[in-house]
C-alpha cells in the first residue's frame, strides 16, 4: 500500500486550520479520546498489523468531530514496561510528519485534524496513518522489534479504551511519584532564570523540584533530551557525599561552573551551611526564626506580614539574586510534599509557621502528630505570640530551647576600644555577634 | 517564516485601526495565511476585526501556573500549551487571531514563558503575514516580543508627543540592537490644514513615511455600532490611505 502522501520531519508543527480541515479527531470539543503504548510479549504481537475499529476516514463526514483512539502495541528484547511513556510520546511526533495530519497534546487529551488537501490527495484510511507509524517506530526505535497499531473511531470503543488508560497512566504517575535520588543517576539544572540573577541555576531532582515549582525532574528530562544544550541540561549525580544533607560531586561540579565561580556547594537538603542559591521568583520562601530555633515558610501570596514583622517582599529581597544565604531558602511549594523536605535541619518538625493557605495547600503532607502544633498568622503574627504557640502546643523545636538556653549564657565580651585614627581613639563595639555581627559601631570616646 | 509586520505607538495613536485595515487588505488580496496578534494587554483587534476571542495567550499562562502543581508528572507541559495556544486561536475563513492578553502576575513566568516563545514562534512559522499590534509604548521593544519584525510601522496621531514617542522607538530599538528591516512612520487623523506642519515633523524623525490616515466619520461610526472594520466600504478614505501605505510595504497579491 502506497501512502499518498509526503511523510518527514517537514511537515512536523504544520497547524491544520478549520477552513482547511476535512475531519478533526479528538479535540478539546470531543469527549473521548486517547493514545496508549503498551510493551507486549513478542508472541502477543502481529508484526505489522494496522486495524480500524469503527468508520474509517472515507465513513467520516467532512467537516466533523470524532471520537479518536489510537493505540500501540509494541515487543522487542530490549523493550521493557518503564520506557512506555517514552515510547508514546514518539506517536505525537511521528503523526506530525504525515502531510496534511496534525496532532497535538498528550494521553486523554489529543486533538488531530486531517486536512482536505491530504484527503483529496488520498488519505482515506487511518491504515496509512498505522503503515508510516510502523515503519517510523522501527526505523528510529530500533529496539522496537515488532509493532501493531489499532485506530478506534466507534464511540463506546473508545470510551472503553480510555477509562482502562486511564488507570495505566494512573500506576505510571503512581512509579514516578515514588521515584527517589538514590534511583536516579542524572539530575537536572535549570538556568532559566539567569536573566534576572546571573550566579544562580536550579539543581532538580525527583526529590526537589525546582524552586518556581514549574518544572519537575521529568520536565528537565524531558527538556534535556529534546535540547541538551538549552535552559535545562543533565547534571551527572556523581558521588553521594553527605546522604543527610544531600550533597553529590556532580552536583558541586556543575555549582561552580554555572555560579561562575560564586558558590562552590550546594546542600540540596538543608537551609545551612551551603544551601541552594535563590533566583527572585521562588514560589515560597523559608526562614529560620533564632528565638525559637525554628523555620517558617512564607509564600508570594500572602500579603500580610509574616512573624518575623516583615512581609514576603522584604524576605525575598534578602533571600534572591543567586547568593548563598544561610538561613534563607526560596523553594517551591511542592518541595514540601518530598520526603527529603529539609530533612537535614529536621524536615518538617522543625517548621514552626505558616500563612494558612500554605497549611490548607500541604496539610495532607504535614506528619499527622504536628498538623496542630504549627502556627499559622490566626495563632500568631510576632515573635512572642509564637513563643507561647508552640510551648502550649508541644512542638518538638522546644526541646531545642533547653540546649538553646544553656549556650546563651554564655556572656561574650565586648571587645576593648583599640586606638584608631582621630584623637581620643575610637571604640569599636562587636555587638550580638554570636554568629554574625549585626551591628559594627564605630564611635568617637567622649 | 512570512512577513511580520508590527504597528506600534502611543496608546490611542491608531495602532489597532491600522493593523485591522493592513489584516483587511491583505485578505481582500486573496491571501488565506495570515495571523494577527494583539500584543497588547488592551486588546481591541478582536473586536476590530470582528472576530470574538474567548481565550488569551495570558490566561493560559495563568492557568498553568495554577494547575502545574497538579498535573500528572508523566504529562508534558509543553504539548499542554501547545494544544491550549491552538485552541484558545479563534479562526477565521481568511485569517487566525491569537491575543496576548493580560500582563504576568507576580509569580515567576521564566519557565512558561520560553515555552510560550518556542510555541508562539513556531506558530509564526505557519503563516505567510504576520501582522502585530503592539502593546503601547515601549515595552514590546525590551521585552523583545518584536524582535523578529521585518516592518516596524510606527503610528502617531499629529501631536507632538506622539512624535516623541516615535524617536524614542526608533532610538531603543537601535540601543537594544534590534535590527527592524525597515521602520515607518505613519501619520494618523491628520487634519488638512496641519499637514505642512506635519511632514516638516516627519522629516526630523528621521523614519522612513509609508503615509497618513484621514480623519474618517466612518470609522467612528462602525466602531460604535460595534461593527468589523474589515467591512468598511473599499472607499472609505482611511481604508485608501491604508491600501497605499500597504503597497508601501511591498506587500505582493496573494495565491
Amino acid at each position: 500500500m502506497k501512502i499518498p502522501v509526503e511523510v518527514g520531519v517537514v511537515h512536523e508543527g504544520e497547524r491544520i486550520r478549520k477552513e482547511e480541515m476535512y475531519v478533526e479527531l479528538g479535540g478539546p470539543k470531543v469527549k473521548s479520546k486517547g493514545e496508549l503504548v503498551r510493551v507486549r510479549k513478542p508472541s502477543e504481537v502481529k508484526d505489522g498489523k494496522v486495524e480500524v475499529e469503527g468508520p474509517d476516514l472515507d465513513k467520516l463526514k467532512e467537516g466533523g468531530r470524532y471520537p479518536f483512539a489510537i493505540f500501540v502495541e509494541v515487543a522487542g528484547k530490549k523493550v521493557e514496561e518503564d520506557l512506555e511513556a517514552v515510547i508514546e510520546r514518539r506517536i505525537h511526533d511521528y503523526c506530525n510528519y504525515m502531510e496534511g495530519f496534525m496532532h497535538l497534546n498528550q494521553r486523554y487529551d489529543i486533538w488531530c485534524r486531517l486536512s482536505k488537501k491530504s484527503y483529496e490527495k488520498g488519505f482515506n484510511t487511518l491504515k496509512y496513518l498505522g503503515q508510516a507509524l510502523v515503519t517510523l517506530f522501527k526505523a528510529e526505535l530500533p529496539i522496537v522489534e515488532k509493532i501493531q497499531v489499532t485506530f478506534i473511531t466507534d464511540e463506546k470503543k473508545v470510551e472503553a479504551f480510555v477509562n482502562n488508560a486511564r488507570k495505566i497512566y494512573e500506576a505510571r504517575d503512581a512509579r514516578a511519584r515514588a521515584l527517589s535520588e538514590e534511583e536516579v543517576d542524572t539530575f537536572y539544572g535549570c538556568v532559566l532564570c539567569q536573566g534576572f540573577a546571573p550566579t544562580h541555576f536550579c539543581v532538580i531532582t525527583p526529590d526537589r523540584i525546582s524552586l518556581c515549582g514549574s518544572i519537575n525532574w521529568f520536565d528537565g528530562r524531558a527538556a534535556a533530551r529534546v535540547d541538551p544544550k538549552g535552559p535545562n541540561f543533565a547534571i551527572p549525580k556523581g558521588e553521594l557525599i553527605d546522604k543527610v544533607n544531600g550533597e553529590y560531586s556532580g552536583v558541586n561540579k556543575v555549582v561552580k561552573e554555572r555560579s561562575l565561580g560564586e558558590t562552590e556547594r550546594f546542600y540540596l537538603h538543608s537551609m545551612f551551611n551551603f544551601p541552594h542559591t535563590s533566583c527572585g521568583c521562588f514560589e515560597s520562601i523559608a526562614f529560620y526564626i533564632p528565638e525559637v530555633d525554628g523555620i517558617g515558610v512564607a509564600h508570594r501570596d500572602y500579603v500580610g506580614e509574616t512573624v518575623l514583622g516583615v512581609p514576603f517582599s522584604t524576605l525575598a529581597t534578602q533571600t534572591g539574586g543567586g547568593k548563598q544565604i544561610e538561613g534563607f531558602l526560596g523553594m517551591a511549594i511542592e518541595y514540601m510534599r518530598s520526603p527529603k523536605f529539609l530533612q537535614a535541619d529536621g524536615g518538617w518538625n522543625r517548621i514552626v509557621w505558616l500563612p494558612k493557605s500554605v497549611k490548607e495547600r500541604v496539610v495532607d503532607d504535614i506528619p499527622a502528630e504536628l498538623r496542630d502544633k504549627i502556627a499559622t498568622e490566626a495563632d500568631a503574627t510576632d515573635i512572642a505570640a509564637l513563643k507561647e504557640f508552640l510551648k502550649e502546643r508541644g512542638h518538638p523545636v522546644v526541646e531545642r530551647w533547653r540546649e538553646v538556653e544553656a549556650v546563651e549564657a554564655v556572656e561574650v565580651p565586648e571587645l576593648e576600644a583599640m586606638p584608631v585614627g582621630a584623637p581620643g581613639g575610637i571604640k569599636i563595639i562587636l555587638q550580638n555577634a554570636k554568629i554574625h555581627a549585626e551591628k559594627v559601631i564605630i564611635k568617637k570616646i567622649k | 517564516m512570512g512577513k511580520v509586520i508590527a504597528v506600534s505607538g502611543k496608546g490611542g495613536a491608531g495602532k489597532t485601526l491600522l493593523a485591522a485595515l493592513l489584516v483587511r487588505k491583505l485578505v481582500k488580496t486573496g491571501h488565506k495565511s495570515i495571523l494577527a496578534i494583539d500584543a497588547d494587554p488592551d486588546s481591541n483587534l478582536p473586536d476590530a476585526l470582528g472576530v470574538p476571542v474567548e481565550s488569551t495567550i495570558g490566561d493560559i499562562r495563568e492557568e498553568l501556573s495554577v494547575k502545574q502543581s497538579r498535573l500528572p508528572p508523566g504529562y508534558s507541559k509543553d504539548a499542554w500549551l501547545e494544544s491550549r495556544a491552538f485552541e484558545i486561536m479563534a479562526e477565521a475563513p481568511s485569517f487566525d487571531v491569537l491575543v496576548m492578553g493580560r500582563p504576568e502576575g507576580p509569580g515567576c513566568y521564566c519557565s512558561v514563558n520560553h515555552m510560550l516563545r518556542k510555541i508562539t514562534d513556531s506558530m509564526m512559522g505557519d503563516y505567510d503575514y504576520i501582522i502585530i499590534d503592539a502593546e503601547a509604548g515601549l515595552e514590546h521593544l525590551s521585552r523583545r516580543t518584536t524582535q523578529n519584525v521585518d516592518d516596524m510601522i510606527v503610528v502617531t496621531n499629529g501631536s507632538l508627543y506622539a512624535f516623541n514617542t516615535a524617536e524614542r522607538i526608533k532610538n531603543l530599538a537601535k540601543e537594544l540592537r534590534i535590527g527592524f528591516k525597515r521602520l515607518y512612520l505613519v501619520v494618523n487623523r491628520v487634519d488638512p490644514s496641519h499637514e505642512k506642519l506635519i511632514l516638516k515633523r516627519v522629516e526630523s524623525t528621521g523614519l522612513e513615511f509609508a503615509g497618513a490616515i484621514p480623519e474618517d466619520a466612518s470609522v467612528a461610526e462602525y466602531n460604535l455600532l460595534g461593527k468589523s472594520l474589515l467591512e468598511l466600504p473599499d472607499d472609505s478614505p482611511a481604508v485608501k490611505a491604508v491600501d497605499e501605505i500597504m503597497e508601501k510595504l511591498s506587500v505582493q497579491g496573494g495565491k
